[in-house]
């Protein structure tokens, strides 16, 4: 930790030379990981972090540096050396710091730190169990993974504000392969939590996701090529929300939408999406894998109404990039450790329930494809171009969902996508990510109810959909 | 004396029987400029150290970013804990040196001495040079430059020292292009360590011409198509193709080449070296491992020639290691280093010329995703032109590619004379390929 009274020192060398703004971002974290593949455990092993991030800003210029030499000489020199980057006069003094108050929606209970390795082994391989219990020789290599993070920050800034914080977060993952004389088919499921171990053992049932992993691999395993070309595409809730978080949730962080670098920028207020469709951005939730309650520069987190009815309503800010559009930060600053400068990033991301059930929707598609889950994809927000590889999907014949297909992405335009949401159904649910872009690789959940999009190109190796 | 001996000391005193560490230390410098100013700077000074032992023939590792006597204790704590729990069978080893190492030279020392002052402003008249070439470029999103020093040392407890130090720069400049309702974003960047050779008209040629040259596309009928694949397109399959020469994914079965050892993978006119000791940005004297690199060809007139291999899976082969090992710590890993495509005789224009009329893709994206390692299957998005006449014509917007790594190696009619060197370590010239599945319309 770093005190008081070092941190005053600190932060006013960084403020000599005229920055309007300095903080210091402590981190000491440990992580472990474990790896078990074909039934043996081949990877066991811990990190451990701790250094410190500086950011000071003056008007539109951000100035970054870490280091890991945390003594007092250390940190000034450190602190000295990136104040040569303004040379104005002394704007600001440094006295004194307030706590800043928050909740705790997502205290540390059932510490990872308190099971053993043996345990989490034990845990996992209750689901190979399930795997090795089909007993398909198709399946040829198993992977299961737990890993688990504590991470405590402490944050002093030149608003003489300073919160610390220690939070905990566990992911478990399978990855199954399968193969047979035609080739290999993957698939993962990686169920992540800020609840604690029991999560993994009360909340979820680990066997069962084990199962599904391997089944959800077979049965594309021998799935027929996806069909190309433009077509009705309906895209399953939970995981699909991947395609809103990538085309639209990037598009809308400040580090587009401040520099017009974005086609929602300047749109508040407009007409952004078709009227079904309303979307959040929720760092409340409590125990979830995107939530924080304070974010790495100190706004405390909320709940973001993005889109209403197809209007545009906000943008994920952080302060810095909030400058250039006069808005404050709304507790979107992130990072993923102390080697990163932070920036507008997303927490729980999702399109609302709509008003039409799956089922509805199903029966109203013709001729299309039902997406159900995505293995990721990207996107350039200045443009908003997208594309995603479908790891589960299905055609849709006259109403009803048939022939599973294979090798499926989707590509488009995210604001164009948007307007062409014609129906969504009622069955939120969330999936779990890490979502990497400029300030790192973070934890974020994804999540829509089951929706229809009247037109996407779909890339596949299938020929003309018939 | 050095100041890890303690490590080495507490290793052996909690059983290890060997050990060892290697440590990574970095200087990077960047910025980035918008609306002619400096937005963002940053300065990092890194330091990251992972450690690996063994006991009773099982590895366990631990890494951290400070080094004092209580990391030194969590480090061997750690170990024994996660050697202690691992199942694997595979042979694990400290590797005591290889006979030789040979010399390669990756510092440019006149790097650092450039002052700051000049970089910043050269990266202003970039900016400049970019918006002034075009009006149809309404912003430049930015150009960055980065910076990066790196020392890398690698000590075991059977007594082997080495040491290797890097350095580079990459400038980058992101334009945003408009005609009209439609946008278009892309850029141009130059990477080297050598500053003198930072030529910035060229790069802002280069990165106007690649964004407004999109504009006015539209998608063009799926088909299957004859398709010049631009240099930079083919880099990145280049990658995910020879990621299947990974031995551990031969020895698991999840590889594309198993049995094909000594056949034909790709067309004969397609010959890839991995080549460590070549003059460039990535040559490495020795892996993560400790052992000795060396120039080799992989794939050799269409014919796979070798795996790569770590010590483990060379041990369990009956073959000697590569010095390919470059995982962590925590997991052993293979990979090459500097991946060189051998190029042909045509220029861009005589290949365009040669296929007279299909797709000239200048674009792939989203490769984790669309592109499947283990069937060699890949659908991605894409960016391009029509070949027209045998002329590049009109441009294509928002289309995919799909095929097979294979077939799409197997296909590759002829091969271009404008190698250039990726960051991804890959240095190849464009290619024709003759089918690839075009989704468009």
């Amino acid at each position: 930790m770093i005190s008081k009274k070092i941190a005053i020192e600190v932060l006013n060398a960084a403020l000599s030379t005229g920055a309007d703004y300095a903080e210091i971002f402590f981190e000491d974290s440990h992580a472990n990981s474990l790896s078990i593949e074909n039934g043996k455990v081949n990877v066991s092993t811990s990190n451990s972090m701790c250094g410190v991030g500086l950011r000071l800003l003056k008007e539109n210029k951000s100035v970054y540096g870490y280091t890991n030499n945390l003594t007092k000489a250390g940190l000034i020199k450190h602190a000295l050396s990136l104040a040569k980057s303004f040379n104005g006069e002394r704007l600001l003094t440094v006295t004194d710091f307030q706590n800043i108050k928050c909740k705790n929606r997502n205290p540390i209970t059932d510490s990872f730190d308190d099971h053993s390795r043996e345990e989490k082994i034990a845990l996992l391989k209750g689901g190979i169990e399930e795997i090795n219990n089909l007993k398909d020789p198709r399946i040829v290599r198993t992977i299961a993974g737990f890993s688990n993070n504590y991470r405590f920050v402490q944050l002093y800034n030149s608003k003489g504000k300073t919160f610390k914080r220690a939070t905990e977060f566990g992911r478990v993952g399978f990855t199954v392969v399968c193969a047979d004389e035609n080739g290999f088919e993957s698939s993962f499921e990686g169920p992540g939590t800020q609840v604690g171990y029991k999560y993994f053992t009360d909340v979820i049932n680990v066997k069962k996701v084990a199962k599904e992993t391997a089944e959800k691999a077979l049965k594309m395993l021998t799935a027929a090529e996806c069909p190309s070309g433009k077509m009705p595409v309906v895209i399953g809730n939970g995981w699909g929300g991947v395609l809103f978080h990538e085309a639209c949730g990037h598009p809308l962080e400040a580090s587009a939408v401040s520099k017009g670098l974005s086609p929602f920028a300047g749109k508040v207020g407009q007409k952004v999406a078709s009227s079904v469709v309303s979307a959040v951005d929720d760092s409340t939730m409590p125990g979830a894998w995107g939530s924080i309650d304070i974010d790495d520069e100190g706004n405390l987190g909320t709940k973001r109404l993005l889109i209403k009815n197809g209007i545009l309503q906000d943008y994920m800010i952080d302060d810095f990039n909030g400058r250039r559009i006069n808005r404050e930060g709304n507790g979107a600053c992130r990072r993923q450790n102390y080697r990163f400068c932070p920036t507008s990033r997303m927490s729980n991301t999702y399109i609302c329930n709509g008003k039409s059930t799956k089922e509805e929707i199903i029966k109203a598609t013709k001729l299309g494809l039902y997406a159900v889950s995505f293995k990721g994809g990207s996107v350039d927000p200045s443009t908003s171009e997208f594309n995603f590889g479908c790891s589960e999907a299905y055609i849709i014949r006259d109403g009803k969902i048939c022939e599973p297909v294979k090798g499926a992405t989707l590509v488009g335009k995210g604001h164009e996508i948007l307007e062409k949401i014609d129906m969504v159904a009622n069955d939120l649910d969330v999936g779990q990510g890490m979502c990497g872009a400029a300030s790192g690789s973070i934890r974020t959940n994804v999540g829509q109810p089951t929706l229809r999009v009247s037109e996407i190109t779909v890339g596949g190796r299938g020929g003309e959909l018939k | 004396m050095s100041k890890y001996d303690i490590f080495f000391k507490l290793a052996k005193e909690a059983g290890i029987e060997n050990c060892e560490l290697t440590v990574s230390e970095s200087y990077s410098f960047g910025f980035a400029i918008f609306h002619a100013q400096v937005e963002q700077y940053e300065v990092n000074n890194g330091f990251a150290i992972a450690a690996r032992g063994i006991i009773n023939g099982k590895a366990g590792s631990a890494s951290c970013d400070v080094f004092n006597k209580e990391k030194a204790k969590y480090l061997v704590d750690e170990i024994v804990k996660n050697a202690k729990v691992m199942e694997d069978d595979d042979p694990v080893f400290i590797y005591p040196g290889s006979p030789k190492y040979k010399k390669v030279n990756t510092v440019n020392k006149e790097l650092r001495d450039i002052p700051e002052d000049k970089k910043i402003k050269d990266a202003l008249e970039l900016e400049r040079l970019v918006r002034a070439k075009d009006q149809r470029i309404v912003e430049v999103a930015n150009i960055y430059y980065q910076e990066d020093h790196s020392s890398f040392t690698i000590m075991n407890s059977l007594g082997l020292k080495l040491s290797q130090k890097n350095n580079n720069f990459f400038m980058y400049a992101a334009a945003v292009a408009k005609q009209g309702d439609e946008v278009k974003s892309n850029g141009a960047f130059f990477l080297d360590n050598d500053y003198s050779k930072l030529d910035l008209n060229k790069l802002a040629d280069e990165a106007v011409n690649n964004t407004v040259s999109q504009l006015g596309g539209e998608a063009c009928e799926s088909n299957n198509y004859k398709v010049v694949l631009d240099r930079d397109a083919f880099s990145s399959l280049i990658n995910a193709y020879i990621s299947s020469t990974d031995a551990e994914e031969v020895q698991k079965k999840t590889s594309l080449f198993i049995g094909k050892l000594g056949q034909k993978i790709a067309s004969k006119k397609v010959t890839i070296e991995d080549a460590p000791l070549a003059k460039s940005l990535f040559a490495r004297s020795f892996d993560n491992e400790g052992v000795a690199t060396y120039n080799k060809p992989i794939i050799k007139n269409g014919i796979l020639q070798t795996y790569l291999y770590n010590l483990t899976t060379a041990a369990k082969d009956g073959v000697e290691s590569t010095g390919n090992g470059f995982g962590s710590a925590a997991k052993s890993g293979v990979s090459p280093v500097f991946l060189r495509m051998k190029p042909g005789k045509l220029s861009l224009n005589e290949l365009f010329a040669k296929v007279n009329n299909g797709v000239y893709i200048t674009e792939i994206n989203g490769l984790h995703a669309g592109l499947d390692p283990q069937t060699g299957n890949f659908s991605l998005q894409s960016a391009g032109f029509l070949i027209k006449d045998g002329k590049k014509d009109r441009p294509l917007d928002v289309i995919t590619i799909s095929g097979n790594l294979i077939k799409l190696f197997e296909g590759i009619e002829e091969v271009g004379n404008d190698s250039k060197v990726f960051a991804q370590a890959v240095e190849n010239p464009s290619v024709i390929v003759n089918k690839l599945a075009v989704g468009g319309k």
